[in-house]
């Protein structure tokens, strides 16, 4: 088993090199290329300003190198492990060592990149890890409600339903949600926009009684700020993992331990959620690698209905602000999240299925 | 229909010494008809299918059901066809093509590859006497505006070059007969020398309001408006006070919005958003077929180089598959919108390129079935090349689920295209179904009537492929057909 994972392992490092290539390529190689973006803002500039720009814009990237050269210090500035001082140009030394990624600058914000991403990603891990479960919970029980039904009427509709529910454009319900649901014209029953209310600093942290009676307290505050994002991001993976749960336990139901379960008189509530349910976990797992990168993708939009300064959203303002290094990098931390989800299902996978040898 | 496509596969065969007689249903069907059958034999199958077919109509004949140019009108004693004159070539084109199918679908007497052939040379046909004016007089040329000329007019070049050899190759190619050739010929003819007479050339400035003001001033004697008759890019330019107004039948009594038919209201500019979501399913449409071909194409052949050869080409072609499957598809789509150009060619050529992977997978899944296959084998014995092995031998065995994962494909393009306009990253001057759900979001103020409707075809749009999509995976599905 450990040596499996240490060869999944090994085999993360092409597929991150080969993301790192993707995302460099596909700005090198657009029309033209690094520069053009850089130089954008030297419209209203001295030529003396023009020519320290242009200077310092050739030694930060290298833009009088070749492609691949370009590409070498890029990935150098970028990774964790590599030659010491990447600031100014080629290094001089082979120190090769352990030192900070450095994700280069924001054009727009005038800060590092690195520092905006750790900023914003807390928020997007937080809707994504508030769905996750959330969308596993309700697609296991009515997976199971289908499968038990299996070709009545409530399994066919509520498999037409759940295919519906998968094809409502995430951009529709949250949009519908916001303008329904948090309007003051129809029912202002949530908050417009935003991960906390104005007031939320001075609010106790906890629900609590004071003086202007109930008060709600930043937890409460948060998690109802929380309640449309999390609805928006998860309903697609609801329906979509229940068709999954369906399938899978309609895999196992038939089995003969599950006869034989029933036939030794074990309960069927038991049946169901011991025996069958075990032993359907395995597709469950490994969508979970792409279930993964495609609420990620989910958080940009959502983020950018509810006014979530999450990374979603960071990536539209920098495509819009057309902050290369940005875009560049969270991309790139997108992609390697979407690695690690990969990473995980497969080692779960081989933890969750003994009959499955790797050597 | 479905007791039908259930009872046929214990049908006894039919008489094999009948050998001339055309294929009845009695015998038994080959697998793609006892797919298609099944596919089709559930309602939820065909509504699907039922509202592409729509879709597909109005399409095709977005300008003729909505335009602010009236079919027919009489002015100071002169008839006028102002909606003919200002059709776009791409209009004609998309007419004739639809025509053409239409009329050569019911022909028994070809086989499916002549027809597509046909309508690939009628196509080959129509393009440059439709398109010569403009490019011509005007300089137009594919996406000029945002890749440059240079490319454009390279990209138009190798598009004549391809149309050329279309025109000369395919009726050598098609084998038809005598008296089809005779047909086509005279078919060719007429719709040359129609094209040549009538030439399609749109006038550069356009005047939407031009038949408002003049049937204001009692100038016009007789007029037959089109049935929505606004323009996607009319934007009332005459009438301000339309902006952003809501649907006539709900709006209060006394407002202007009553007397002007605007069905589904007005968006923020004043173009009526009925006239602009017609018109925007033809970009839905020609984003989600052309980005799933683009996508299949490259998922084939990546795929069936995978299955094929195996070993090293296998490990390199999986880790480029992992690649593009471990970046979120939104985000590598919009990386790639914010590097390159913001149009429509762009835009399909993208999503085409961040999504071949599915394909990629399941073709690379058959292809490793099928290459130890007796017939595969006696095919590389044969000594057939190695193009013919792949795409003429394994492909067609391997390509049904492709198919499936196409037509869930389309529903992921369409839907990609909308949440990038949506974004804001999108087609900026033509409509779109994401756009204006964007003006939704945007504006401030909510406006159910921009919100509702165009979301409203995105998702029916979406959930119509879907539906075919899975009615297709099930019929093809053997441990579903088993029980």
């Amino acid at each position: 088993m450990l040596s499996y994972i240490l060869r999944r392992l090994l085999l993360v490092v092409p597929t991150l090199l080969g993301i790192t290539l993707l995302v460099f390529f596909v700005m090198a190689l657009s029309p033209g290329g690094t520069a053009a973006d850089l130089m954008r803002g030297e419209a209203g500039m001295r030529p003396e300003e023009r020519k320290a720009r242009q200077e310092y814009l050739q030694k930060r990237y290298g833009l009088d190198k070749p492609l691949p050269a370009q590409y070498l210090r890029w990935l150098n500035s970028v990774s964790p492990v590599g030659m010491k001082e990447s600031g100014t140009g080629f290094p001089s030394g082979w120190r090769i060592g352990l030192k900070t990624p450095d994700l280069g600058e924001s054009f727009a914000l005038h800060r590092p990149v690195g520092g905006l991403i750790l900023e914003r990603l807390p928020i997007t891990l937080l809707l994504n890890l508030a769905s996750l479960p959330l969308a596993y919970a309700i697609a296991i029980y009515t997976g199971i409600k289908a499968a038990r039904h299996r070709g009545e009427l409530v399994d066919v509709v509520s498999g037409t339903v759940l295919l519906a529910l998968w094809s409502i454009p995430v951009i529709w319900a949250g949009v519908l949600l916001q303008g329904y649901l948090t309007n003051a014209e129809y029912l202002r029953w949530f908050p417009t926009t935003g991960l906390h209310d104005l007031q939320a600093d001075a609010m106790t942290f906890l629900p609590s009684w004071g003086p202007r009676g109930f008060e709600r307290g930043w937890l409460l505050d948060t998690l109802w700020h929380l309640v449309l994002p999390v609805a928006c991001l998860s309903y697609g993976s609801i329906a979509f993992l229940s068709k999954i749960s369906r399938g899978a336990i309609l895999d196992t139901i038939s089995s003969d331990y599950v006869r034989t379960a029933r036939a030794k008189g074990v309960s069927e509530r038991v049946v169901l959620y011991v025996h069958v349910f075990r032993n359907s976990l395995l597709p469950l797992i490994t969508v979970l690698a792409h279930l993964l990168p495609a609420l990620l993708a989910g958080s940009v939009v959502v983020e950018t209905i509810f006014g979530l300064p999450g990374m979603g959203r960071l990536v539209v303002e920098a495509v819009n602000n057309r902050d290369r290094e940005l875009v560049l990098s969270t991309t790139l931390v997108a992609g390697v999240l979407g690695l690690l989800s990969y990473l995980l299902a497969d080692i779960g996978y081989a933890i969750a299925d003994p009959r499955v040898s790797y050597e | 229909m479905s007791s039908q496509a259930l009872q046929s596969p214990g049908f006894p065969p039919a008489d094999a010494s009948v050998a001339d007689a055309p294929v009845a249903d009695a015998m038994p069907r080959s697998f793609a008809r006892q797919a298609f059958a099944d596919t089709f034999g559930n309602w939820r199958a065909r509504a699907g299918a039922m509202w592409i077919v729509v879709l597909a109509f109005l399409a095709v004949f977005a300008p003729f059901i909505a335009s602010s140019h009236p079919y027919l009108a009489k002015v100071n004693g002169v008839w006028f066809s102002p909606l003919l004159e200002h059709l776009m070539p791409v209009d004609v084109v998309l007419v004739l093509v639809a025509v053409g199918a239409l009329v050569l679908l019911p022909m028994r007497r070809l086989t499916w590859g002549q027809k597509a052939g046909l309508l690939l040379w009628g196509l080959a046909l129509a393009l440059p006497l439709v398109s010569w004016r403009v490019i011509y007089y005007r300089g137009w040329a594919p996406g000029k505006e945002s890749v440059g000329p240079g490319f454009a007019y390279a990209l138009l070049g190798l598009a004549a070059l391809v149309d050329a050899v279309v025109l000369a190759w395919v009726p050598i190619r098609l084998r038809l007969s005598g008296k089809a050739k005779i047909v086509l010929v005279a078919v060719a003819a007429a719709l040359t020398a129609l094209l040549i007479r009538y030439p399609v050339d749109p006038p550069q400035t356009i005047v939407y309001e031009r038949y408002r003001t003049l049937q204001q001033e009692g100038k016009v004697e007789w007029m037959l408006p089109a049935p929505v008759p606004f323009s996607p890019s009319d934007r009332l330019r005459d009438q301000p006070e339309l902006r952003l107004t809501e649907p006539w039948w709900s709006a209060a009594a006394n407002s202007p919005a009553r007397e002007h038919r605007h069905w589904l209201g007005t968006e923020v500019n004043g173009a009526d958003v009925l006239s602009r979501m017609i018109h925007a399913s033809r970009i839905a449409l020609a984003i989600g077929f052309i980005s799933t071909g683009i996508a299949v194409v490259i998922g084939v052949v990546i795929g069936g180089i995978m299955g094929y050869f195996v070993g090293k080409v296998d490990i390199l072609g999986m880790r480029l598959v992992e690649i593009f499957e471990a970046i979120p598809t939104l985000f590598l789509l919009i990386t790639f919108v914010a590097f390159f150009g913001r149009n429509l060619y762009m835009m399909m050529a993208i999503i085409g390129l961040v999504s071949w992977t599915g394909h990629a997978r399941f073709i690379r899944a058959e292809f490793l079935r099928l290459r130890n296959q007796d017939f595969v084998q006696a095919a590389i014995a044969g000594g057939l090349p190695l193009r013919s092995v792949l795409f003429r031998h394994m492909l067609p065995n391997g390509i049904t689920p492709v198919l499936v994962a196409a037509s869930f494909g389309v529903a992921s393009a369409i839907l990609a295209e909308a949440t990038l306009s949506f974004l804001g990253l999108g087609l900026v001057d033509e409509p779109s179904w994401g756009q204006m759900l964007e003006q939704a979001r945007t504006l401030g103020k909510f406006t159910w009537w921009i919100a509702l409707f165009p979301g409203l075809a995105i998702f029916l749009t979406v959930f119509a492929y879907n539906l075919v999509g899975e009615s297709f995976r099930d019929a093809i599905d053997p441990r579903i057909r088993k029980e």
